[in-house]
């Protein structure tokens, strides 16, 4: 059975790309347009994996990836975080390190910074779902 | 003081036991002797403050002994007594210094007399010695200060930061320290004492010091003046100068001038400049290059998402990426005339305009959007205002900024329990102009973010701002003879106000 990805993101640009890829790789998107939404779809849904985008408005995306990493109920949900920013940027960030309240940030399962080719989103998908 | 040790000399030892004896009553100390050689020794044994001397005596005499006591110590007192009418003998004896005399037979009154003489003198030699001493302090202590002050000055010179030059009152150089001589090139030795002002100083600075003593007010208040000056060793030396006149009781004695070479100063300043325009640069360039990473994101989703159209002949997806592709080619467009607009001087093109019906169209064009994001988008406009002359391209592109940055501040207000609201009202103000306020009840800003917004390339939402909107905008105002006005709190929301000149348009002739 196909498994469900759910891509947080607020620009519908990215999100309709995202959908094809996934589409296009016969995974079952589900969108959502901004961590508190995200969080709703993945009680509800049970995404298999998370592609998640850190910048999004009131700080919403860093939320939900905090609360993903120090939750028992969803440590194992694969993210994969999808953003403009650099890695470095994202881990040295006031905003994450605040969020985290000083303690160490975790690394993300994969990270991929913007722009990204299909393949290479695709491939990363597949590295992580099979 | 211990008692006055007298020492009584005479060859008749019973004068010499009952003068002794009286003396001793009286208070005093006495040794004695009974020869002018027994004398002179017990003089030099116990050191007698006063001696009592009877002048005629074998051997030794008395005018003898005196002589080698005076020899002695010259200070000494010493009363000889004498015999009635031997008037040769006393003027020697004076001549030799003795201090008194008194006639024999010797009578205690008058020896009393001649005694307190002698302790009076001694007295007022003791005083006079301690009056010299002290004084001999006094001078060696001040000359040290004056020694010490004059140096303390002298390092003062010598060691100052800046060049020190001063002249007497006949312009020659009496004061040149060495950052002066490393400033003009010519040694100390070459100048001070040697040379003038002229044969010193360039003709314009020598000018103007020359100028300084001539002109009363230039006397008290000389401002710092800069000037490249030439050494005699071919280096330019950019300097700053100021110079004061000197006077003692209203006569003129001098000038002192003051140099400080500013060639580190000028090179740190050219350095911060280059480094400030560097970093303005860098700023500018990686903001824009975060922008329009952003574009390509959309325009290589949009494409993708067009290819798969293509390819499963799917309208819908075709649809789609196009519709991603068109938007972020007008992003390009929007930033490239932002980028223009920014970067060109351009005067507003004044025409006859309802800044209402600018208002009610934006309203009408963002209601979409807002309803979108749950914002309510509210005017409340001024029925005065009439048409106005005015650029609606100004007023179109402020209003549309600010009110677009009203709505983003309420999509990233953390409270999600407010009821968001972008209100745009007009006033006509007391200085005749039209003031447009836009006001949101959303995240608002702290004060860094507050004191960055006209930054270039500075933007509060991540990748998705040029950093240009602003400061677009503020330009655009700033040509249009207006101002902008922001009031703002975190948590609470801002209030923008832009404020353009008031032109009612003059109906024309005939109508």
């Amino acid at each position: 059975m196909s498994k469900k990805v759910l891509v947080v993101d607020d620009d519908p640009d990215v999100r309709s790309f995202v959908v094809t890829v996934l589409e296009e790789n016969q995974y079952i998107p589900l969108i959502a347009q901004d961590g508190v939404e995200g969080l709703e779809k993945i009680e509800k849904e049970k995404p298999d994996l998370v592609i998640l985008d850190v910048l999004m408005p009131r700080g919403s995306g860093i939320r939900l990836y905090h609360h993903l990493k120090t939750n028992d109920q969803f440590k194992k949900l694969p993210i994969i975080m999808f953003t403009g920013i650099a890695l470095r940027s994202f881990l040295k960030s006031q905003k994450v390190l605040d969020e985290f309240k000083g303690a160490e940030v975790p690394k993300p399962d994969i990270y991929l910074e913007k722009p990204v080719d299909p393949e290479v989103l695709a491939t990363a998908v597949r590295k992580k779902l099979g | 003081m211990s008692a006055f040790k007298i020492l009584i000399v005479d060859d008749e030892e019973l004068i010499v036991r009952l003068l002794s004896m009286s003396l001793r009553s009286d208070g005093y100390q006495t040794v004695t002797a009974f020869s002018g050689e027994q004398g002179l020794e017990v003089f030099k044994a116990e050191s007698p403050d006063i001696v009592v001397t009877d002048i005629k005596m074998p051997g030794m005499d008395g005018l003898e002994l005196l002589k080698r006591i005076k020899a002695i110590d010259s200070e000494k007192e010493v009363i000889i007594v004498t015999g009635h009418g031997d008037i040769d003998s006393t003027i020697t004896a004076l001549q030799y210094g003795a201090s008194d005399f008194i006639n024999k037979p010797v009578r205690d009154a008058a020896l009393a007399i001649a005694l307190e003489r002698a302790k009076s003198k001694i007295a007022i030699r003791k005083k006079l010695e301690e009056y010299t001493t002290r004084l001999e302090i006094k001078i060696a202590e001040a000359t040290e200060e004056i020694r010490r002050k004059s140096n303390f000055q002298r390092l003062l010179i010598t060691s100052s930061n800046d060049a020190i030059v001063a002249f007497d009152s006949d312009w020659k150089v009496v004061v040149y320290n060495p950052e002066a001589a490393r400033v003009f090139g010519d040694p100390a030795k070459d100048v001070r004492n040697k040379m003038n002002i002229d044969e010193l100083y360039t003709p314009a600075i020598a000018k103007v010091f020359k100028n300084q003593v001539k002109d009363q007010k230039s006397q008290r208040n000389f401002p710092w003046k800069e000037q490249v000056i030439y050494t005699k060793d071919g280096r330019q030396i950019p300097v700053r100068y100021a110079g004061n006149v000197l006077f003692e009781n209203n006569e003129f004695v001098g000038t002192v001038n003051f140099f400080q070479d500013l060639t580190e100063i000028k090179r740190l300043e050219k350095e911060l400049v280059q480094s400030e325009r560097l970093a303005a640069v860098g700023q500018t360039v990686s903001g824009l290059a975060h922008y329009v990473k952003n574009i390509l994101i959309g325009l290589k989703g949009g494409s993708y998402i067009v290819d798969v159209g293509i390819q499963k002949n799917n309208t819908e997806k075709l649809k789609s990426g196009w519709e991603t592709i068109k938007k972020n080619i007008k992003r390009i467009g929007d930033l490239t005339q932002d980028l223009l607009t920014y970067s060109k001087q351009r005067e507003p093109e004044m025409e006859a305009c309802s800044p209402h019906d600018i208002i009610n169209e934006l309203v009408e064009l963002l209601k979409g959007f807002a309803a979108s994001k749950n914002i309510i988008l509210s005017k409340d406009l001024d029925k005065s205002v009439d048409q106005v002359m005015a650029d609606p391209k100004t007023i179109h592109h402020a209003l549309l900024n600010i009110i677009n940055n009203a709505m983003d501040a309420c999509v990233e207000d953390e409270d999600v329990s407010k009821k968001h609201e972008v209100k745009i009202l007009t006033h006509i103000d007391k200085n005749n102009m039209i003031c447009f306020e836009i006001t949101d009840n959303g995240c608002g800003m702290d004060e860094d973010t507050r004191k960055k917004l006209f930054t270039p390339m500075f933007s509060s939402k991540g990748g998705k701002g040029t950093g240009l909107g602003l400061l677009v905008t503020g330009k655009l105002i700033e040509e249009h003879r207006g101002t902008i006005e922001i009031e703002t709190s975190p948590g609470i929301g801002s209030i923008f106000r832009v404020r353009l000149p008031y032109e009612k348009v003059k109906p024309v002739d005939g109508n």
